[in-house]
């Protein structure tokens, strides 16, 4: 198996990317409190 | 056939059901009209029918199936939580948190990730009983390292979803 290597340019690129696609998720994300009835 | 194709067979099958199974019950109870938001199963139920399958089918692509098939299981645990606190029961008591929000729906979910746990140990570690199982907790692949991306996943949503509200 491959060990994929921390803090490398690649892990860098790969977790900002995740943080901003994350950090879009959330603010894209609104869910509306559901009244029974 | 041999039991480790046969295995894998069987792993991928219950891949597949599970996803399909939450896939339809997602287009059932919360339609895209409704709510955008409503594409995420859509696009993770997909995914794991069609994608997450082949690409576990190929040792050289296992790895990619792996930790898509975890971050989409978080992904979802993180979207389902959210629908829960927003339609927080009230009283929450006990009977009610565990009754009457998401938690079912997300313990259904983490049995698709542990099915890829299976999938995947069983390819990379082999089927040899006498084995031990090795290596650091918090490094990949095991179960650690999916604890640190949970809770860091769950972070950098909690903060675009109260930070960043402009629209």
């Amino acid at each position: 198996m491959k060990r994929f290597k921390l803090f490398t340019l690649g892990w860098w690129i790969l977790h900002l990317l995740a943080i901003l696609f994350f950090l879009y998720l959330g603010h894209a994300v609104r869910f509306v409190r559901v009244v029974p009835g | 056939m041999t039991i480790r194709t046969y295995t894998k067979a069987i792993l991928l099958t219950a891949l597949v059901t599970l996803s399909l199974g939450g896939f339809l019950l997602h287009v059932r109870i919360h339609p895209v009209s409704q709510n955008s938001a409503n594409l995420i199963p859509v696009i993770s139920g997909l995914l794991s029918i069609l994608v997450i399958p082949l690409l576990f089918s190929f040792k050289k692509t296992i790895e990619y199936g792996y930790v898509l098939n975890g971050i989409l299981v978080i992904i979802g645990t993180i979207a389902m939580a959210h629908l829960s606190i927003v339609n927080w029961p009230a009283p929450a008591t006990v009977g009610a948190i565990i009754l009457k929000t998401t938690l079912a729906d997300i313990a259904i979910l983490w049995s698709k990730f542990f099915v890829g746990k299976a999938l995947f140990d069983l390819e990379f570690f082999g089927y040899d009983p006498r084995r031990a199982k090795k290596g650091k907790t918090f490094r990949y692949p095991n179960l650690g390292w999916w604890t640190v991306h949970l809770v860091a996943i769950s972070l950098v949503y909690l903060i675009g979803n109260l930070v960043w509200r402009w629209r």
